[in-house]
């Protein structure tokens, strides 16, 4: 009765190339548009999860093993997996639906969104999020 | 031979109200429109059927958490609760019913019946 698929939710995407990744709810389109006639969202996610660091590695060690590659992706609900998990990164003003049509913006909106969930990885909140689902 | 007796009695008042939801409300059957209803949380009830299988079960009932929908273990096979509904399972394999009338409960059946 509660809808559950809004913005800052964490979802696991099922499938394409970034099956089994888990991602960010930043807009949903419920009743979906022209293009897309179904119910779909905008998602950002992460294609690489960060290593994990250890208390061993020096400063260039862990500024490498934290590095998060991101993608950003418009997602059918019946590919996503929604959880009970949430994450509050702001990332409505960079990531929109725009952002999708040239190459060159998408990789600028990767990068702001690398940052942000760089920064986010690195003050160990979410760690959830940041964990590679393994299967 | 108590309980089984009572579980009848309650399957009665199920069974009933079943075939009531079928008839006056809204419904819808299986899996992936069970899945659809409650992502645009137009579902009320589900009814999950006892020949569910686990993963799907519990898949559903996440779903159910997530939305805060009940979810009914029914305890019995698709087909009865077909049965008890009134209608004939066509080819359905498993079958998730969910009421989406306001009074009326939405059942959610999954169940993978295997039809002798």
């Amino acid at each position: 009765m509660v809808k559950f698929l809004k913005p800052n939710k964490a979802v696991i995407v099922l499938q394409g190339r970034y099956a089994g990744r888990k991602a960010v709810i930043v807009k949903s389109f419920d009743d979906g548009t022209r293009d897309r006639p179904y119910g779909h969202c905008l998602v950002a996610g992460i294609k690489k999860y960060p290593s994990k660091v250890i208390l061993k590695d020096s400063a260039k060690k862990t500024v490498k093993k934290s590095r998060v590659k991101c993608f950003v992706k418009l997602v059918n609900y019946q590919h996503l997996m929604p959880t009970r998990y949430t994450l509050d990164v702001d990332l409505k003003d960079t990531v929109t639906v725009d952002a999708l049509q040239t190459k060159d913006k998408k990789v600028a909106t990767c990068k702001t969104i690398k940052q942000r969930l760089e920064e986010r990885f690195k003050t160990g909140k979410n760690r959830w999020f940041f964990t590679k689902l393994r299967f | 031979m108590v309980a089984a007796k009572k579980t009848e009695e309650t399957h009665e008042s199920i069974n009933n109200r079943l075939a009531l939801v079928m008839k006056s409300g809204k419904y819808t059957l299986g899996y992936k429109t069970v899945l659809k209803s409650l992502r645009s949380s137009k579902g009320k009830l589900i009814i999950i059927a006892n020949n569910c299988p686990p993963l799907r079960k519990s898949e559903i009932e996440y779903y159910a958490m997530l939305c805060i929908v009940g979810v009914h273990h029914y305890n019995g096979k698709l087909q009865k609760q077909l049965e008890a509904a009134g209608t004939f399972p066509p080819s359905f394999l498993h079958s998730f019913l969910c009421r989406l009338g306001l009074g009326v409960i939405c059942f959610s059946k999954s169940l993978k019946s295997y039809i002798p």
